[in-house]
């Protein structure tokens, strides 16, 4: 794929196009978070308990005093962290078991495929639950967790992408030419496989998203001490009844930023290759599960 | 002589201005239409958390405290809301002079749930087992009895030396009555004398008493008595809205307003001896420094708290308002941040980071303020909120903690002040002596200034912060009387229960 | 068909074995001694000992899985370390609440994304097609809770008509209760599933209409919007199964956030108490019969989906 030409296609699509603005919205929001806030997120203020959107609480306070727009900044810090890590994860997990599926001998390609397919059916949030179980909850369940169900996801559809240009022309070339098989990767397959990669990273990385707010929301997430949109969501449900407004500002952030993160990845589909739907329906159609 | 004491699963109470009830601890329950109470009626009330099992005798958790005790288990002895103490399976008892010898007449005709009568022989075999099992809650409180032996009816326990908790002790587990010889799981039913008798368990759901229509006493105006759990405050809060619950314990205060709209509810608010405990490991690390422990008491703004929470007032030491031996204590630690900022220095500890240890149930808002005022000393506080079964392995028994918070709902447990192996792990010769003294003296008055003696103690060696003291608050349904309002975490008679 | 039919029951059966040594593995893992906290704070070196011995905690690890998986075979999943309860009588108590509640979500699910999803893809290039697409979208990215708290806001606080949290004590004994109870959390769970899978129908009846037999049933002269019903659709159908398939481990992940937001007694709350209360055989086995089920859904889809499609056949 040629790098400008990729990117201008994606910027064209209104997918692409809104997927690219809420996420760097919300990766320019995380860093901003990390030097300020218009208010210490972990400042309690007994007083100013409740406090409707105002100056200077420009979305109000929490039942704690603290300011619910500098919990939101503060918690696009935790929700880039956990879905770049799970990310990270996830693409080393995924690369791992793709290419130990495509370029190995036919008995650990065949053992390997098994063992995707098998581990595919475990929910990531069972996946948490059996870690947490053991380790406490911590946002590193939440990473590792996403990571490994998708992981496997990646691995799959990875795959097939790996052994199609294995068998291309360019790859036989190489190998002709006398390249190590690492130098092979490195030069062609990895460009080959990587628009059908980065779309499923942002898919994950959107699960991941939604999975950092239902463990936390369950307690086995983000700690107290770790502002997180799916921990406010927890906090300020005990007072919906009395407060409604105040639990539509993490909610709205998630579900803007999981949107995004699956716009993203429907733009970079089609912006990527077109006629790859076509070849790889299976990759078009298989979506990651909702993680609630 | 020391003893163990049990710590309660209660939820935080939250915001609103300070209530308080009245000096007697008791305040008048929710005005009742004057229609006649409804014999067939089924009472549905909230409690925040579920026992993991019916084990009175081996099962931490005032959970437990709350459904069997004075409902399903009696004992000789019980106590009222006034914290009196009132014979309950005796028809009487007597103290001797010298305080070593106690003689309770047991009563007659008292049937367990099973039908089986209540001999004098239950009795002594339920103190025995008690103080023979060391792994039986409270068995250390019936230390000082060297002697259990029943003549006729009568029941006589005779002391090594005087004890004058004994018959407040005798009100709680360790005092309770079951059969000798009982065939029953008792982690899973409970046969016992009491006006209910323990019907159903549905674990992760309910609990249900049913009224024991040959209990020795009066049988109680309702039914049954259906303990729904519902941890989360607004769950509990829509299902009182919506007529699924008569009663909600544990209420937050906060949505006091919300419940009360409508008129079908009204909040009851009562002392308690619920005390918000943050236990300080002094055995190492910064914490081993009397000043840092000082630092972070002053840096706490207690009366945020109180404000956050709603209900309860504050506390600056072991003992609350309702037990003997109370004194305000604040003048050992005042909310100064700049004097802790200062003791900080001075210890050389500025800047450090301290974890601390919290059961996850009690909700974040006392995590949020611990965090926010440390911050503004200089300390770097980390949560770490854990299932309770988990706080009982780490903190409870192997004291591996630094801060640790955890209500202690038990009334006069101050014993645990007096025990180096608590896991307070605080260990003061002194504060021991006068605990014993004032356990062998008889006048209650003297003994109650040896305990704030030993109390004061306590607070000035920076032992532990109390964050607060927490109130009872009760959502009450207006056609629903009799039911208790002062220590509701701890104790939760229901024989005076009436719906109509 | 038959050849397949065993080789993927022998899939399935390698799978079982897979995460149930993956389950048990995970868990004895645990940091910190499973006795000690059985036998309590008071008791002696010799009583937990005892305990471990009880609970077989000093055999080697694979004798440990066997006996488990032996006792599962046996249809005993072990008991509650808290309460000693068998699992599978809290399994099936529970599963009286999560099962309808699974069935009720996906039936809701169902009913927004075929009729939705179909038309949003013969819409596709007109304003309500792309508004269906688009709003799906967003409702699928919605997270679960959040959905959840919006719609008790709704109906249950502000207008009253369905029960914020709870299951009739008397269970199904009235099933109208029962079902005004799960109404809406299988709405929430239902809504948001069927967002997710509206995508996959429209995707699905998209391909089709790419395919050529419908472009030749195009050139008989039948309109596009013909040709896609009726050529197009049973194709579609397939994709749905696979897709079903997938979804139950939605419903499932949906189910146990759900399940603690309405207070519901079901088989996902109780998972959540129970991994905070380290009680492993319980997660165990709630752990075990989840993933299995969703295996063995897996495994029917699939050969379905065989039975069902003639060119995969073919293929082979």
């Amino acid at each position: 794929m040629t790098r400008p030409g990729w990117f201008r296609r994606l910027w064209a699509l209104s997918t692409g196009r809104f997927g690219i603005i809420v996420v760097a919205a919300v990766g320019l929001t995380a860093v901003v978070a990390m030097f300020w806030t218009p208010f210490d997120p972990q400042h309690v203020d007994v007083d100013e308990r409740w406090l409707p959107p105002s100056w200077p609480h420009v979305l109000g306070t929490d039942g704690s005093g603290r300011d619910i727009l500098s919990l939101l900044m503060a918690g696009a810090k935790t929700t880039v962290w956990v879905a770049l890590g799970a990310g990270l994860v996830a693409t080393a997990l995924g690369l791992v078991l793709a290419a130990l599926g495509a370029l190995t001998t036919r008995w650990v390609r065949e053992s390997v495929a098994v063992l995707v397919d098998i581990l595919i059916a475990f929910p990531v949030l069972l996946i948490a639950m059996m870690i947490s179980s053991v380790w406490g909850g911590s946002l590193w369940v939440v990473i590792v967790s996403v990571g490994i169900g998708f992981g496997v996801n990646i691995a799959r559809v990875t795959r097939p992408e790996l052994r199609r240009v294995l068998h291309s022309d360019f790859v036989l070339a190489g190998r002709a030419a006398g390249l190590t098989p690492f130098q092979n990767l490195w030069r062609h397959l990895l460009p080959g496989v990587a628009p059908v990669f980065i779309v499923q990273l942002s898919w994950g990385m959107a699960v991941a998203v939604l999975a950092e707010a239902g463990l936390s929301y369950l307690g086995f997430g983000a700690p107290v001490t770790e502002p997180s949109w799916g921990l406010l969501l927890k906090d300020l449900q005990a007072y919906i009844s009395v407060h409604p407004l105040t639990v539509v500002w993490p909610g709205l952030a998630i579900t803007v930023t999981v949107l995004g993160l699956n716009l993203l990845g429907d733009g970079l589909r089609e912006a990527t290759d077109p006629t790859l739907s076509r070849r790889t329906a299976a990759a078009r159609i298989h979506q990651p599960e909702v993680i609630a | 002589m020391l003893r163990r004491t049990t710590v309660a699963a209660a939820a935080l109470l939250a915001a609103g201005a300070l209530l308080l009830s009245a000096c007697t601890g008791n305040t008048s329950p929710a005005p009742s239409t004057s229609a006649a109470a409804d014999p067939d009626a089924s009472v549905a009330v909230r409690l925040v958390s579920e026992p993991s099992n019916l084990d009175i005798r081996e099962t931490a958790g005032a959970a437990l405290d709350q459904i069997l005790i004075d409902n399903v288990y009696q004992g000789l002895v019980s106590r009222t809301p006034d914290q009196e103490i009132v014979d309950t399976l005796a028809s009487s008892h007597d103290v001797s002079a010298d305080g070593l010898t106690y003689t309770f007449t047991l009563r007659e005709g008292v049937t367990f749930h099973d039908g089986q009568e209540l001999t004098p022989a239950d009795v002594v075999w339920s103190l025995q087992q008690v103080k023979d099992n060391a792994t039986y809650r409270d068995s250390a409180r019936l230390e000082r009895v060297s002697s259990i032996t029943a003549s006729g009816q009568d029941i006589v326990l005779t002391l090594s030396e005087p004890d004058s908790s004994l018959l407040w002790n005798l009100t709680g587990r360790a005092g309770l009555v079951l059969k000798e010889g009982d065939t029953v799981d008792r982690k899973t039913a409970a046969n016992g004398t009491g006006p209910y008798a323990l019907t159903a368990w549905k674990k992760g759901d309910s609990i249900t008493l049913e009224r024991n229509d040959a209990y020795w006493g009066d049988a109680p105006q309702v039914a049954e008595i259906v303990l729904d759990f519902i941890p989360d405050t607004q769950a509990a809060l829509s299902g009182a809205l919506a007529g699924e619950l008569d009663v909600v314990t544990g209420f937050d205060a906060n949505l006091t307003d919300q419940i009360e709209a409508n008129g079908a509810f009204a909040v009851v608010l009562g002392k308690s001896t619920d005390k918000g405990t943050l236990a300080m490991n002094s055995t190492s690390g910064p914490l081993a420094d009397k000043r840092v422990r000082q630092a972070i008491r002053q840096a706490i703004d207690h009366d945020a708290i109180v404000t956050a929470l709603g209900a309860g007032q504050t506390q600056y030491g072991p003992i609350p308002e309702l037990d003997p031996g109370y004194e305000d204590l604040s003048d050992t630690a005042p909310f100064d941040p700049e004097a802790a900022k200062k003791l900080l220095a001075d210890a050389g500890a500025e800047g450090t980071t301290i974890t601390l240890t919290i059961p996850a149930f009690y909700g974040t808002t006392v995590s949020q303020i611990l965090v926010s005022n440390l911050n503004d000393v200089g300390i770097t506080l980390k949560v770490d909120q854990v299932e309770f079964p988990t706080w009982l392995n780490d903190v409870y028994m192997n004291k591996d903690y630094e801060l640790s918070f955890v209500l202690h709902t038990e009334a006069r447990d101050f014993e645990n002040w007096a025990n180096p192996d608590y896991y307070f792990a605080y260990d003061n010769p002194e504060v021991q002596k006068l605990y014993e003294q004032s356990l062998s003296e008889t006048d209650p008055d003297a003994s109650a200034d040896l305990l704030a003696q030993a109390a004061r103690l306590v607070a000035e060696d920076q032992a532990a912060d109390w964050l607060y003291n927490g109130a009872s608050v009760v959502a009450v349904s207006s056609n629903v009387t009799g039911f208790p309002s002062v220590n509701v975490n701890e104790r939760l008679n229901l024989a005076d229960v009436a719906k109509s | 068909m038959t050849r397949y039919a065993l080789t993927r029951l022998a899939l399935l059966l390698l799978g079982l074995f897979v995460a149930s040594a993956l389950i048990f593995l995970t868990l004895r893992v645990l940091p910190g001694d499973v006795a000690q906290l059985i036998a309590g704070v008071n008791s002696t070196p010799e009583q937990v000992e005892a305990i471990r011995e009880g609970l077989g905690l000093n055999q080697p690890l694979p004798v440990q899985y066997l006996t488990w998986i032996g006792g599962v075979l046996r249809g005993d999943l072990g008991t509650s370390l808290l309460t000693g309860t068998p699992v599978v009588d809290e399994l099936v108590q529970k599963g009286e609440v999560t099962i309808p509640l699974g069935l009720l979500s996906m039936t809701v699910a169902l009913v927004i994304a075929l009729p939705l999803g179909v038309l949003s893809a013969m819409r596709r290039g007109h304003r309500d097609g792309t508004a269906l697409s688009v709003g799906a979208q967003a409702v699928a990215a919605v997270p679960v809770v959040w959905a959840g708290m919006m719609l008790v806001l709704v109906f249950a606080v502000w207008l009253g008509i369905l029960p914020a949290q709870g299951f009739p004590r008397s269970g199904w004994d009235d099933p109208a209760a029962a079902l005004r109870a799960l109404l809406l959390p299988a709405l929430t769970i239902g809504v948001v599933e069927g967002a997710m899978l509206l995508r996959f129908v429209r995707s699905a009846t998209l391909q089709a209409t790419g395919e050529d037999f419908v472009r030749t049933a195009a050139a008989k002269g039948l309109t596009r919007n013909q040709a896609l019903i009726r050529h197009g659709l049973p194709t579609v159908g397939l994709s749905i199964i696979t897709v079903l398939g997938l979804q139950v481990a939605g419903i499932i992940v949906g189910a146990v956030v759900i399940e603690q937001l309405f207070s519901l007694p079901g088989i996902g709350r109780m998972l959540v108490t129970d991994v905070g209360n380290r009680d492993l055989p319980m997660v165990q086995g709630e752990l075990l019969v989840l993933t299995g089920f969703v295996l063995i859904v897996g495994f029917i889809v699939d050969l379905v989906h065989r039975v069902l499609d003639p060119r995969q056949r073919e293929a082979e």
